[in-house]
């Protein structure tokens, strides 16, 4: 579908009469988005799609609620994902289940085939480090590299300024980078 | 001067973690199969639709409304069968 065919506000406004397709609409545009989002935060495929499934779910059953204030729908279902995501870590830590450390390796967009399949030593140290970060640190970079967002669009998810995400990036790369230091882990130059 | 060095340093370690970061957390492409058992879990009405459903009070009322009659039909047969087959004995 192109940009021109969809107009957001009218496709919202049928989904929130209960219009399936309308809803259909929304979720083929966002799916792969949140998908995204659940599977770097959760760190498992099964999980990723049960809970990419039950943030629609929600979605669809509370789309009545959504109203425009300033905060797109994109952000609304990201939060939707983001209580989802809390809530699945909080279960997991009373059933003290063992952490998932290991990212599952799905092909990424714009890689030549092959090299998806490998990821570098490096690249899976980082990936535990971003694990281990705080859950809102975690998001703001999942929603700057995976997402692409600017700091206002993550702001407007995380319910904050973009001079306070700015902020809070700033402190997340400081922290890593003392990580690294801690763990004698070289970045080297690709 | 000292100072503005160990700052540059810092700042090049910085964009050194920020470009690892660029090719650590890049989107993933879900496998297609995977989209399509999801539209298929969401195309599934859950238990809160239905507890919607049941809050509807119009459907309900319609609803009570037929079980009643069908009630008053069943009884009112029985009552028919009892006195037909009382006149009998």
């Amino acid at each position: 579908m192109t940009e021109l065919e969809y107009n957001e506000e009218e496709v919202l406004a049928l989904a929130s009469q209960g219009d399936r397709e309308a809803f259909g609409q929304l979720y083929e545009r966002y799916v792969e988005r949140i998908f995204n989002y659940v599977y770097y935060r959760t760190g498992n495929i099964h999980d990723a799609e049960d809970l990419t499934a039950r943030v629609f779910q929600r979605a669809m059953n509370h789309i009545k609620n959504y109203t425009d204030r300033g905060v797109p729908f994109s952000a609304w279902l990201y939060r939707i994902a983001h209580n989802l995501v809390a809530n699945w870590h909080r279960d997991r830590s009373r059933k003290q289940e063992i952490p998932l450390d290991d990212l599952p390796i799905l092909p990424t967009k714009g890689d030549h085939p092959e090299r998806n399949l490998v990821r570098s030593q490096e690249q899976d140290s980082l990936l535990r480090m971003i694990r281990k970060l705080p859950p809102e640190r975690q998001n703001l970079l999942i929603l700057k590299f995976v997402e692409n967002m600017s700091n206002a669009e993550i702001g407007a998810i995380m319910n904050r300024s973009e001079g306070a995400v700015k902020s809070l990036y700033h402190r997340t790369l400081l922290a890593l980078r003392d990580q690294l230091e801690d763990q004698n882990l070289n970045l080297e130059g690709e | 001067m000292a100072k503005r060095k160990s700052d540059l340093i810092q700042e090049e370690n910085l964009d050194s973690i920020e470009a690892h970061l660029a090719g650590t957390l890049k989107p993933v492409t879900p496998p297609s199969e995977l989209i399509q058992r999801l539209r298929g879990r969401i195309q599934m009405p859950t238990r809160s639709e239905i507890t919607l459903r049941l809050a509807d009070w119009r459907r309900m009322f319609f609803v009570l409304g037929g079980v009643m009659s069908g009630m008053l039909v069943l009884v009112t047969l029985a009552r028919v069968f009892y006195y037909m087959a009382g006149r009998k004995g």
